[in-house]
């Protein structure tokens, strides 16, 4: 049995010895993230779902080809980021239904569900009507949490290229959010 | 969306952008500049909630029921122990000047002596596949792929003759592959010979090369 605060190397090197049941470990640390992540790229849960699962059985398939264990968190993301891609070519942009994007927080408060329910479709509608590669950018470092450099190795883009994402994608939204806050 | 006096979309302050890349304290900012701080930071917040699905169950299901050999070395020791029986077996399809240069490698395989009072006959679900590569001035080249877990040192090929031509043999299990080689230990390519490739999933134009290996007892094409 793998200890949940076991790093990653040694659950992969867990996982490529036999003990499948470790992966397990890997889907528990960085489902949240991805799902997340695929839900804001889709802006369908259902899609974001699929995509995540995909992702999750093609990582397991290829674990072997991971080349730098301590880095599985960016790899697995990429993974996402390329099936997130795949889907989207497969529909046209206007098909992301923004009314199907799952709720978000849970509190008690009826009428502060009302109001950040309001609140967060204005932002996900903002946040669709972005470029891809913005809505990729802004996502990864401001939702996710990542570095620039992290976020070069999940998307293969350089690093200026990505604060130039960023920045833009951070005008844009903040045009369409004058009304929040 | 916000458009400017030109028509374009209003920059942000480079101050606001310095803040929310961690290069300065926000405190620090204008008014104005906290506020839309303020605004940009809700709004990755509101986009931060944990979701309320979870595919676990479904990923796990799936990995349960695929081989339990897929990240273990059986394969190969079964592969190793299917080597020293005298057996037909079943070449993969290479283009014409590839199974030309193999030749040689061929006909002493298939030469193999058997024994017609009942050698133990090829696996059904096995066959061998035959890697060529033209590398000259390569110092070493080996085969990685989905067969063997992506992992180095485990097939090496040979240039025999130091004229660049790098071959090997594998018993593989029948079906679809893909494959790599892996060039003075540092430099992946995907065989230019392959004919088949799909997308390897971690880029965009990253490929692996593809091959099919038909069961050694199939009447069947590829």
């Amino acid at each position: 049995m793998v200890n949940d605060s076991v790093p990653d190397a040694e659950v992969v090197a867990r996982v490529l010895g036999g003990d499948g049941e470790a992966f397990g470990i890997l889907i528990r640390r960085y489902e949240p993230g991805l799902l997340r992540f695929a839900t804001r790229m889709l802006g369908n849960p259902d899609a974001a779902a699929d995509a995540v699962a995909e992702s999750l059985v093609r990582a397991y398939r290829h674990l072997a080809q991971c080349r730098d264990p301590g880095r599985l968190r960016s790899w697995l993301y990429r993974i996402t980021g390329n099936r997130c891609r795949s889907h989207l070519a497969r529909r046209r942009t206007n098909d992301i239904s923004l009314s199907e994007a799952p709720p978000l927080a849970d509190p008690s408060d009826a009428w502060a569900v009302v109001e950040r329910g309001e609140q967060v479709a204005l932002v996900e509608r903002a946040l669709a009507a972005l470029p891809e590669e913005k809505r990729e950018a802004f996502v990864l470092k401001h939702v996710e949490g990542m570095s620039y450099e992290e976020m070069a190795q999940v998307t293969g883009a350089r690093i200026p290229t990505l604060k130039m994402r960023v920045h833009r994608a951070r005008e844009a939204l903040l045009a369409a959010l004058q009304e929040l806050v | 969306m916000m458009l400017d006096a030109g028509g374009g979309m209003s920059p942000i302050d480079p101050r606001l952008q310095e803040a929310l890349d961690n290069e300065r304290d926000p405190g620090d900012l204008p008014a104005d500049q906290q506020d839309a701080y303020a605004r940009l930071m809700t709004a990755a917040t509101l986009l931060s909630a944990k979701p309320a699905v979870s595919v676990a169950d479904r990923v796990m299901a799936e990995i349960r029921a695929m081989p339990q050999q897929l990240h273990t070395g059986n394969r190969w020791r079964r592969a190793a122990r299917w080597l020293t029986r005298p057996l037909a077996v079943t070449l993969r399809l290479r283009p014409a000047w590839t199974l030309g240069l193999a030749a040689g490698g061929l006909a002493a395989i298939l030469l193999l002596p058997g024994d017609e009072n009942g050698p133990e006959p090829p696996r059904a679900t096995e066959g061998i596949a035959q890697f060529v590569g033209h590398f000259p001035g390569a110092r070493s080249v080996e085969v990685v792929g989905s067969f063997n877990n992506w992992s180095r040192g485990k097939l090496h090929l040979r240039d025999e003759n130091h004229n660049g031509i790098w071959h090997g043999d594998a018993v593989l299990p029948a079906g679809q592959h893909e494959y790599m080689f892996v060039v003075d230990g540092e430099r992946w390519v995907a065989d230019p010979l392959a004919g088949r490739y799909v997308d390897d999933g971690f880029g965009v134009g990253r490929q692996n090369a593809v091959l099919i290996v038909r069961q050694a007892n199939s009447e069947d094409a590829p």
